[in-house]
Formats: C-alpha cells, structure tokens, sequence
C-alpha cells in the first residue's frame, strides 16, 4: 500500500510542479501584459516577446536553480570536515534504503532544533541539518528526521515544495535576505558613508521596505499552494525506512518541546523544514505543518 | 456494416490490448529483476569498503596489542572468505566477519591507548559508518525482492512472468536484527 501511495505521490508532485509553472507563466503574462496596455499599447508589439522570453528563463532558471537559491537563503554551508563523518554516514545510509542517490549535506548554523530537503529532482537533491539538531537528537532520533526528509526526496516533494519557495516566494525571500543583511551590515553601511557614498543602501533600502510590504501576501500564496498532507505521508514512509517510528517520534517531541520557533529563514521557504522555523499567533490557521502532537500521535499508533 | 467487420474489429482491439498487456509487464519484470541485482551492486560496494578496512585495521591494533594473535587470525579468515559465492554466502560470511570484528574491539576495550589512538577512532567511526550502511543496503535489497516476487505472483504479472522463480530474501541471523553497534 505504501508503494503504491508513494507512486502516486510522485505523479501528482510531478503534475503540481508543471501545473505551477504554467499558472505561474499566466498570470505574469497577465500582469505585464495589463500593464503595458494601460501605459503604452503601443510597445505591445514589443513587450510581448520580451515577457514571453523573460517568464521562460523565470520559471525554467526557479527550477534549475531553485534549490541553490532556498540554500543560499538559508545560509546553509556543505558538511564537510571530520566533524559530519557522522550525519554523512546516516544520510548516505538512509539513501540506500530509500534507493535513491546520496543527496548532497549541508548544515545551518543554528541552536534549533531542525532540517529540510531541496532539489529539482532526487538526483540533484540536498538536505540540510542544523547544528543544533545533530547536538541534540541521538542516532535513532536523527536516523528519523534523516528517513522524512528522504521521504520527501523520493516522493518528488522537493521538487514540488523547492519550486514553490521560489517561484512564488522570490519576492519573499530577496525581502528578507535584504533586510537580514541591513539588520547585520550597519557598521559596512557607516563606513560607506563617511567615504560620502550612501545612495546605494538607500536604494537597497527603499527596495526592501517596498519588498516587505508585498512579501505576506506573496507567502500566503505559498502557504495555499503547499499541503499538510505531504508532512504525515513522509513521516510515515521515513518510519518505514528506518523501521523504528519511534525514534522519529521522540525527536518530535524533543523538537516540540524545546524549539524556540524563532529561526532567522523567510516565510516563504519554511513548509520545506521539518518543523515550523516561524512559530506565530496564526500558525493554527495558516500553518504549513501539522501539530507536532498529530505527528506524534499518528507515529505511535503504527 | 456486417458482422464479420464488427467481429474482425473486436479482435484486432483485444489483440492490440494483449500485446501492450505483455510488453508492459515484460518491461516491469525486467525492470524490477535488474533493481535486484543493482541493489545487491549496493551492498557489495559497503562489504568491499569493510573488506579494504581490515587489514588496516588489524595492523593499527597490532602494535598495542601484539598478543591477541588468535583474534587477528580469526578477523583475518573471516576476511578471506568474504569474496566468493552466492548473496546469501557472502552475507553468511559478512555476518562472520562482523562478530570477529566486535570481539577484536571488544578487545581494544582493554587498551587505553589504543582507545587514545586517532587512527583507531577514525577506522572504528569509518566501520560503524559501514555496518550501518550494510543494514540499510539489505533492508533495500528485501524491499526489491519483494517488489519483485509480488509483482511475478499477482494477476496479472504471473501470467507473463515466463517461469520467472521467486527470488530470495536476504535473511538476518537471530539477534542481528538491529544494526550492528561498534562497542567503545
């Protein structure tokens, strides 16, 4: 029953995916194309085109490079170093029995507790761990997270939920790298100054405020486009390749219980984390994950 | 339009739909029989790691503890008769290796400096590394077998099976069912 379900997730992931990108393409036509009209229908002629050509590399470049972008984002770095032999050994392990190939590892600096998956398809995928998931989950607790976002490699979830974060959410996530990057580079931005050059970050300024006004709604979009469903399907065929549900389950709890919620990542790339990064007063309603109880409850019952 | 037609028609149709049917499953027979033998190349990839890592192995332990000769007698012959035979031998044989191997580090136990030395610790984190990755390649060698004995078994699969057999499981001895943990 299990592999059937896991076909089938890879059909409609795979539907969802060309489904995106051709409403995606649409509805940009749609708005450059209004736009252009009440301007200057003049350069219609023109701007046609130009704006087929543009959503092309658009949609064509968030699925090529997708994955690059939401780590980058993330400020995720390769785990390389003596240090990882071990997470390597776990990931590389739980990808033979996934029978897909070794995605790449990465690791995000950061005392919470969490780790998500990205690529365009298993072949070219990654997962990326924080710190503070590798120091504070033992090895079946950590075989456990490792096996769910293996799941959602092989399901062809990353594909879907990467292109989503990107194709949707750019505007979000450039949002947010622009004012992370204000928040940490004001000494960089006063040194500028006294040389007598501040024009730039006051453009980068302007852009960010602007960004960050549309960015909610952008992440809203998101977060209608991706489903809890995926969530509970992954823990339970991560459970069925470790064959130990209850290693993932304590690592859930340990996540409930400890995580702070507060992990510096944009809105729009949190439903690829194992567990919500931005925990806020409407998670109840918008959340792209479902209660951690849930997940829990439904892992012991197997 | 006369019968003969209509009749003629129904059996180009039903023809037509037999052929796709056996092309099909030829293909997924074949198919699932090759995942088989590419998830057996899985395993064979981690035993030929292990097997390059004991020598190495048994040297390092050697110079701290020269006595335990009846130990890296027994790591060394398990060793050798890992290379030849049948999945299930090699497995057999592999399991040896790997009970000989515990008792060698069951052994270090008694050595603190061998324990201290950090090339003993980078073999025994590279070998737990590898009995793991052993496990998980034979779980996904069962899970390949199993796709493909159920799909020789089942309607409509059996009917173009060919006289294909079931395949075999790997089995796990008694007691190995958990992955198998370096003892430090």
């Amino acid at each position: 029953m299990a592999k059937r379900s896991f076909y089938q997730e890879m059909v409609r992931n795979r539907r969802d995916s060309l489904l995106l990108a051709v409403v995606v393409s649409i509805v940009l036509f749609g708005l450059i194309y209004s736009m252009a009209y009440i301007f200057d229908p003049e350069a219609l002629i023109f701007v046609i085109p130009f704006s087929l050509i543009l959503i092309f590399v658009y949609t064509w470049g968030s699925y090529q490079y997708g994955d690059r972008v939401v780590l980058s984002s993330t400020g995720a770095r390769p785990a390389d170093g003596r240090e990882y032999q071990y997470l390597r050994d776990t990931v590389e392990g739980l990808a033979i029995a996934a029978g897909v190939p070794a995605p790449k590892i990465y690791v995000i600096d950061s005392d919470e507790m969490n780790a998500f998956a990205t690529g365009k398809d298993p072949e070219h995928a990654s997962i990326a761990v924080t710190t503070g998931l590798m120091r504070s989950l033992n090895r079946q607790e950590l075989e456990g997270v490792v096996a769910h976002e293996m799941s959602h490699v092989r399901n062809k979830d990353v594909q879907f939920m990467t292109y989503v974060a990107v194709l949707v959410g750019l505007i979000a996530i450039i949002s947010h790298v622009i004012l992370r990057s204000m928040f940490w580079g004001v000494p960089r931005s006063r040194k500028s100054r006294d040389r007598g050059g501040g024009g730039f970050e006051v453009i980068i300024l302007v852009v960010g405020l602007i960004l960050a006004i549309i960015a909610p709604i952008v992440t809203k979009l998101v977060q209608f486009a991706v489903s809890r469903r995926r969530e509970f399907l992954a823990d339970a065929s991560g459970a069925e390749l470790t064959r130990y549900p209850e290693g993932l389950a304590s690592a859930l709890e340990k996540i409930g219980r400890l995580n702070k919620g507060k992990m510096d990542v944009s809105e729009a790339v949190s439903h690829l984390f194992f567990a919500d990064p931005n925990k806020t007063a409407l998670d109840s309603l918008y959340s792209t994950h479902p209660p951690i109880e849930d997940r829990v409850k439904r892992l012991r019952e197997m | 339009m006369d019968v003969t037609l209509l009749a003629g028609g129904v059996i180009v149709v039903v023809v037509i739909i037999l052929v796709a049917l056996y092309f099909t499953y030829y293909n997924r027979i074949r198919t699932f029989g090759n995942q088989i033998d590419e998830s057996w190349a899985q395993i064979d990839v981690q035993l030929k790691k292990r097997y390059d890592l004991v020598p190495n192995l048994v040297e390092t332990v050697k110079g701290y503890a020269k006595h335990e000769r009846e130990i890296f007698e027994k790591v060394t012959e398990a060793r050798s008769r890992i290379v030849t035979g049948t999945p299930q031998e090699r497995i057999e044989a592999s399991n040896q290796l790997t009970s000989a191997l515990k008792t060698l580090f069951a052994v270090a136990e008694n050595y603190p400096n061998l324990k201290a030395n950090e090339n003993f610790r980078l073999l025994q984190e590279q070998l737990e590394g590898i009995e793991n990755k052993i496990a998980y390649s034979r779980q996904y060698y069962n899970t390949t077998v199993l796709n493909f004995n159920n799909l020789i078994t089942t309607i409509p699969g059996m009917w173009f099976a060919g006289g294909r057999g079931k395949r075999e499981f790997l089995n796990i001895p008694e007691g190995e069912r958990q992955p198998v943990k370096v003892q430090f």
